[in-house]
């Protein structure tokens, strides 16, 4: 053909020369590449879990904390405090009545919404899902929760309440 | 001149079709497990049980490795062959 080419395609179109089918196209060679690259992306972040529970790990709670008075938790209440550690987090102290107390973290293990105790029940309450915990072990009775509240030992020495690491 | 790999395209010419099929459901069968073991691990990651951690990582790195190494089987694209 004699035809110079360039006067066939029109000048807009020579300045991209690349369609715009092409430019979106995406080849099954390139999706398996794709699908590779993501493999190796869930493989770093795997990794990086154990890296960061290795290199930072959570430290326990040292020492007595003062919480409360005894008088200011009436029976079948329930009294929320906070303990600054290594990040900030919320317990609840309950009276059981007959002068048993405990402390649980307020984080419901399953999707970390705030419990609260129900006394007329004698459990600790989840409202997000329905899931209930025993109101003396933490573990869990009933709904979605998949471990235990985190529990807390208490002290009671002259009249003021004391939270400290639980020892097992 | 036609080489043993183009007669072989031409007496078979579905193989390509095949293996990328295969490949990339083996990938995708891969990154399936391996989104799995993550899932595991983050809800792990709040039970402090590191041992499944280390477990899932050592599991995903090995998936990750194996969706690298199957990446050599991958059929030339045809274009390429074209232009020899
Ligand atoms: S967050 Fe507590 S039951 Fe779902």
């Amino acid at each position: 053909m004699s035809k110079d080419p360039n006067q066939e395609i029109p000048k807009w179109k020579q300045d991209f020369p690349i369609e715009q089918k092409e430019a979106t196209h995406v080849s099954r060679r390139e999706f398996a590449k794709f699908l590779t690259l993501l493999s190796g992306a869930l493989a770093v972040g795997n990794t990086a879990i154990v890296v960061k529970s290795l290199a930072f790990p959570e430290k326990p709670l040292i020492g007595e904390h003062p919480i409360c008075l005894e008088s200011q938790v009436a029976e079948g209440e329930s009294f929320q405090f906070e303990i600054e550690g290594s990040k900030t987090i919320p317990y609840l102290l309950i009276n059981l009545g007959e002068g048993e107390w405990r402390a649980f973290e307020q984080k419901c293990t399953h999707l970390s919404c705030a419990v609260k105790y129900r006394h007329d029940i004698g459990q600790i309450e989840c409202p997000c899902h329905k899931g209930y915990f025993n109101a003396r072990t933490g573990d869990v009775i009933q709904g979605p929760p998949p471990r235990p509240l985190p529990q807390l030992e208490v002290v009671i020495r002259e009249g003021q309440v004391f939270v400290k690491a639980q020892t097992v | 001149m036609s080489d043993f790999r183009q007669s072989q395209n031409e007496a078979h010419p579905n193989k390509t079709n095949t293996l990328m099929t295969g490949i990339i459901l083996l990938l995708i069968l891969f990154v399936t497990i391996q989104i799995w073991f993550l899932f595991g691990a983050l809800n792990n990651a709040l039970q402090e049980n590191l041992n499944f951690a280390i477990t899932t990582a050592v599991g995903s790195l090995v998936f990750a490795f194996a969706s690298f190494w199957l990446l050599r089987y991958l059929p030339d694209p045809i274009k390429k062959r074209k232009k020899k």
